[in-house]
């Protein structure tokens, strides 16, 4: 598999994943330019034996997005000093209700980013765990755990 | 709403990336095709092993041999032994007898020493080796001071002190180096002169004090002064004339013997001696490797451990 077909083949899943992970599809769609710079960088260490294209560019993706939340907490840290942070209005896909979207904007964003692995990219523990560099009884606690969060909103919310 | 049918709610959730991300995305792909890696390990390595084997085989064939060194030596002692007040020459063996030369000064008083091993195959020609030793020790002006001869069996060796007119000694070590092969040869040259001149020049100052002495009207003291000053410059001039009597004559140690019958030495070791030698070391190797290696990895793991730790407690706190 060349670079170009595995670009093909997960640019949506690659933005999914970061639409979910940061919450804010504008940024999601730069990091995704960024994940795919950094993964052309990088394809030369991909090795297909040792996981899918698709799990290797989401921790690549990952990889981006935890940088840009490291940036985003010193520049928010920096401007919250002058002014209050502008509000973002999340939007997580087409076909999700209002409800849905609100509580999917409650969770955190490491909750978010395992639903939306195990969830909406469909990967199995394993790969997930991977992708989040923990174990896969972790990675199932955690989707668990948000899954929870996400019914109880709902519930609250109905 | 139950978590199975949120589930396929979320799954339901369309995401397709906007038209413009796919077209940079795209461009990325297409245009910016990674260039190959310059510097990759098979690269390096094929450049590594040529270079290794070219620095080992030019340390194996430039370096100097023992006898190659052991030449260069004797070429720098060669002029300390002329200018030095005393000097030892270890000459090198086989080459001796075709060329050799006593580093010494003909005009300067010099004691010379030397001492020659030779090896002959029978216990004949020992008997004919002392023969011709002491005929060459004549024809030079010299004579024996002493020899020993013992002969067991087929064995048999010999020991000559020859002394030599000095000016003789190179054409002495020559000739008799061609009696046999030369197993041990050895040189030592001690410059006298310096003391003699430092003898004389006592004398002399004694000598004018006994003049003076005599010149004084006689006393008991005088007298027994120049008694002890005659006793002194007396002993001095015997000294002296021994010492310039020693340097005349050259002194030669002359050994002749047959090969020492060898006797197979048997160690009471089999055959897997050397194998059981080998895995001692390796065993040694392999505790010290231990002893040093545990640590270290344990030292390893456990900043590895924090490393990861910390890195997890700070993304959980970014994510939180």
């Amino acid at each position: 598999m060349t670079f170009a077909q595995a670009a093909e083949a997960h640019l949506d899943d690659v933005y999914g994943y970061l639409t979910w992970f940061t919450s804010d599809r504008f940024t999601a769609e730069d990091l995704t330019g960024v994940t795919f710079e950094r993964a052309l960088r990088l394809w030369h260490r991909f090795d297909p034996d040792r996981g899918s294209a698709r799990t290797w560019l989401c921790q690549v993706a990952r990889t981006v997005a935890l940088d840009h939340f490291r940036s985003e907490k010193r520049r928010t840290r920096r401007e919250q000093l002058a002014a209050a942070p502008e509000a973002v209005d999340p939007r997580f896909g087409e076909g999700l209700s209002a409800e849905l979207e609100s509580a999917l904007a409650r969770l955190t964003p490491g909750e978010r980013e395992v639903v939306a692995l195990r969830v909406l990219l469909d990967l199995d523990a394993g790969a997930a765990a991977r992708v989040l560099g923990i174990s896969s009884t972790n990675c199932t606690t955690r989707l668990n755990r948000a899954l929870k969060k996400l019914e109880e909103a709902l519930n609250v919310a109905a | 709403m139950s978590q199975r049918d949120l589930v396929a709610e979320l799954r339901a959730a369309h995401l397709t990336a906007p038209p413009g991300l796919r077209e940079r995305v795209r461009l990325i792909s297409v245009e910016g095709q990674p260039a190959p890696r310059r510097i990759t390990w098979r690269r390096a390595l094929a450049v590594a092993v040529p270079v290794a084997a070219a620095v080992a085989a030019t340390i194996v064939f430039t370096r100097p041999t023992h006898q190659a060194n052991r030449d260069q030596a004797l070429e720098r002692l060669a002029p300390a032994t002329v200018h030095g007040s005393a000097a030892s020459v270890p000459a090198p063996t086989e080459r001796a007898a075709k060329a050799f030369t006593v580093p010494t000064a003909p005009d300067r008083a010099q004691q010379v020493g030397a001492t020659l091993g030779l090896r002959v195959a029978t216990a004949g020609a020992v008997s004919d080796a002392v023969k011709r030793a002491l005929a060459i020790t004549a024809s030079l002006g010299g004579y024996p001071l002493s020899v020993h001869a013992q002969s067991h069996g087929k064995t048999a060796a010999a020991m000559l002190t020859l002394k030599v007119p000095r000016t003789h000694v190179s054409e002495a070590i020559t000739r008799l180096s061609a009696l046999g092969s030369i197993r041990q040869e050895h040189v030592d040259v001690t410059d006298k002169q310096a003391g003699l001149n430092t003898t004389d020049r006592l004398i002399a100052r004694l000598q004018r004090q006994l003049t003076t002495l005599r010149a004084q009207p006689t006393t008991a003291t005088t007298t027994a002064q120049i008694a002890a000053l005659v006793a002194r410059i007396e002993q001095l001039q015997r000294g002296e004339a021994a010492t310039r009597r020693a340097t005349h004559y050259a002194t030669i140690q002359l050994s002749v013997a047959t090969p020492q019958p060898t006797v197979a030495t048997h160690h009471g070791h089999g055959r897997l001696h050397g194998v059981v030698i080998a895995l001692t070391w390796l065993g040694i190797g392999a505790v010290y490797a231990l002893a040093i290696g545990v640590p270290v990895l344990l030292v390893l793991a456990a900043a590895w451990f924090a490393v990861r730790m910390v890195r997890r407690r700070r993304e959980d706190a970014l994510l939180g």
